[in-house]
């Protein structure tokens, strides 16, 4: 999985958001690593949706603009799942041979 | 005209490179969140933004593209399909020989060819009744 997705997923996982919400909150997850631009979250949006991990929620006008919430679906937070775990367990082999070596101090 | 009605029109412009039903479904939304990504009184997309959105209504329009498939029509006669299509593939590959023969060749083949590799393609799909 994409590190974009990853955190697009992650974004939605703490509840429903708007698309411009999304990008704040990925930006933000990511300590301003990751600034999504709208074509980029779009076509992931798009194509997230077409795998039904995350479904459209509930649609706003605000200042006469569209707002559409997208939310995580259950196959998406078990895909989500499954994916952070994966990450964490090749980190926690990665940082404990470091640390085995000597190399970096993990706590 | 005003900073922000300037800046829509430069992104609906953009917005319109993508294929239709991708902007039927998200074209409104993606204005919304371009126009809140936009600093006050700016007039133009930033440059970034502006590449960001021509690559991926391109690579919208490649993923379209992909979507092409036989009608329910052409599974059903399998039979008849199948060698019509092969035979048009076959005839587009010996039209591009003779035109290549009479030195008219290099852009004939590259229309043809893609589409005499579409026929196969297509005679493939129906012969293994591969669902779309």
């Amino acid at each position: 999985m994409q590190e974009a997705t990853f955190l697009i997923l992650t974004a939605l996982a703490g509840g429903s958001q708007h698309g411009y919400g999304i990008i704040t909150d990925v930006k933000q997850i990511s300590n301003g690593r990751v600034g999504l631009r709208a074509g980029t979250l779009y076509t992931a949006l798009d194509r997230l949706r077409r795998e039904k991990l995350i479904d459209a929620d509930r649609e706003e006008i605000v200042e006469n603009r569209l707002r559409r919430y997208y939310r995580l679906t259950p196959a998406g937070a078990e895909r989500l799942g499954e994916e952070a775990a994966r990450l964490r367990s090749n980190a926690g082999v990665a940082l404990s041979r470091l640390d085995a070596g000597g190399r970096v101090a993990t706590t | 005209m005003t900073a922000s009605t300037d800046l829509e029109r430069r992104y609906r412009r953009l917005l319109a490179l993508y294929p239709r039903a991708f902007r039927r479904e998200h074209e409104q939304e993606m204005l919304s969140v371009l126009l809140a990504g936009a600093a006050e009184g700016q007039r133009r997309p930033r440059l970034a933004e502006a590449v960001d959105l021509l690559a991926n209504a391109i690579l919208m329009r490649v993923l379209v593209l992909t979507l092409i498939k036989p009608s329910a029509w052409e599974y059903r006669h399998a039979r008849v399909m199948v060698p019509v299509r092969v035979m048009i593939g076959i005839w587009l590959i010996v039209l591009t020989a003779i035109f290549y023969g009479s030195g008219r060749g290099g852009w004939w083949g590259l229309l043809l060819l893609p589409a005499a590799g579409l026929h196969f393609y297509f005679a493939y799909r129906i012969r293994h009744a591969v669902p779309s």
